[in-house]
């Protein structure tokens, strides 16, 4: 109950979700755990393995940096971002699915094979800090969102984020012009199919407002 | 007056072809950015004229600053992801056709790239499968040499850490799979279009070379 007051006064500090960059979110969110370290604890380890400070030991950054120079060396046909491969890897699954009448299935499987993740984090997190844990849980504190969306603004019960795969598949269809599926497709077969799934898992309804700033907030 | 105007002018324009002959005498690493104007080349450079670097900054600092269970990578999801997919579409009996529309979806690129390689030689198909598509954010970084592309495996340790962390019934395939329903029959499929011929030695270092 304290913790849950906390993290509400947290938010609430915040004026404006410019104030609640994604890293003072995080800060906010280990602050409060340090004031309350015994039900921090109590969540498992691998739960707090995010931002957990190993950066200035890595030493495989020099082929991280060498491939972001690359990539944003590359603007033909448009300039390419860190997450191209990625989106590009979504959207070709993605046609493959509904050609074959089976994306449902496909956003099932990614729903149950992460369900580990949710079931081993978010679950205990909710239950500790509240439903604002939920998109904390599926999107700033997992790598398929942080290494997928360009930003994620913060706000109490809300995420939004540049949607990543619009421009992409337009400069595909344009070039390529190969893929079947449109963008209400990713919307509709993928995207939102996914985030329901999750969130139906932990008993928490959704809306979700597809567009260019995608929108997913608590209900 | 005039005199003098006449000899601002002549100064200027000798001077002129006196300092770019002098610059053209300047030592190699001065004019390491490249040939043609200097004054360009910071403009001309596509990196330095990006003004959206800094989230790319800030998922690259999230990703390296998580290392437990595992040290992350820029490549994780994409691998996992892929993994993902492999095992889902394995079960189905689907791996084959996944492939096969796959290549289909690049066949426009890999025809681009046979012109070049018929104009330019073979090694050109190894330039176009690896280095010239984003396909070079799935790996850590490609080893080039005439004839061969070898970089390290990024599904190994991935599908290792995901045998670990997740569910074994999602992951029950085994590395060799990877390579024979994936990344083998990819690339070949890529080699046919593009009128190469290859040889992948699948490994820790995964090694394609010309046949």
């Amino acid at each position: 109950m304290k913790d849950k007051k906390l993290m509400k006064a947290a938010g609430t500090r915040c004026k404006t979700s410019q104030d609640m960059s994604r890293r003072s979110f995080s800060k906010k969110l280990m602050g409060i755990g340090f004031l309350s370290s015994l039900s921090l604890t109590s969540l498992p380890a691998s739960a707090l393995a995010w931002l957990d400070g190993g950066f200035n030991q890595r030493e495989d950054l020099a082929d991280a940096l060498k491939v972001l120079v690359k990539t944003y060396s590359d603007t033909r046909p448009y300039p390419h971002k860190f997450y191209d491969a990625l989106v590009k890897m979504h959207l070709s699954t993605l046609d493959f699915t509904v050609k074959k009448g089976i994306w449902k299935e496909n956003a099932d499987n990614y729903v149950q094979v992460l369900g580990v993740v949710v079931d081993r984090h978010i679950r205990k997190a909710i239950e500790k800090f509240g439903k604002d844990a939920f998109l904390w849980g599926i999107f700033e504190r997992t790598s398929c969102s942080y290494q997928l969306y360009e930003h994620i603004d913060i706000k109490e019960g809300e995420r939004s984020f540049p949607c990543p795969y619009k421009t992409i598949l337009e400069q595909t269809q344009k070039t390529m012009g190969t893929y079947t599926i449109t963008w209400e497709d990713v919307h509709h077969k993928w995207c939102m199919p996914v985030w329901n799934g999750f969130a139906k898992s932990v008993g928490i309804e959704i809306k979700v407002e597809p567009g260019e700033t995608c929108r997913v907030k608590l209900i | 007056m005039n005199e003098r105007r006449n000899f601002a002018r002549q100064t200027l324009k000798w001077g002129g072809a006196l300092t770019l002959l002098s610059m053209l005498n300047l030592p190699g690493r001065v004019r390491a950015a490249g040939p043609g104007n200097p004054l360009q080349v910071l403009k001309e450079n596509k990196f330095l004229q990006r003004d959206d670097m800094a989230d790319a900054l800030k998922s690259l600092y999230m990703t390296y600053d998580s290392t437990t269970p595992y040290p992350h990578k820029f490549n994780d999801v994409l691998s996992k992801g892929q993994l993902r997919v492999l095992g889902f579409l394995m079960k189905k009996g689907m791996d084959r056709e996944y492939v096969e529309h796959y290549v289909m979806l690049m066949s426009p690129v890999l025809k681009r790239l046979k012109k070049l390689v018929e104009k330019e030689g073979p090694d050109k198909g190894l330039w176009g499968m690896f280095e010239d598509t984003p396909s070079y954010q799935l790996f850590e970084r490609i080893d080039e040499k005439q004839g061969e592309r070898s970089f390290p495996c990024p599904y190994k340790g991935a599908l290792e850490n995901c045998k670990k962390w997740m569910r074994a019934e999602d992951f029950f395939f085994e590395w060799q799979d990877v390579h024979e329903k994936w990344c083998i029959p990819i690339w070949t499929g890529f080699a046919k279009e593009i009128g190469i011929k290859i040889i992948v030695q699948p490994g820790d270092m995964c090694t394609v070379k010309l046949a």
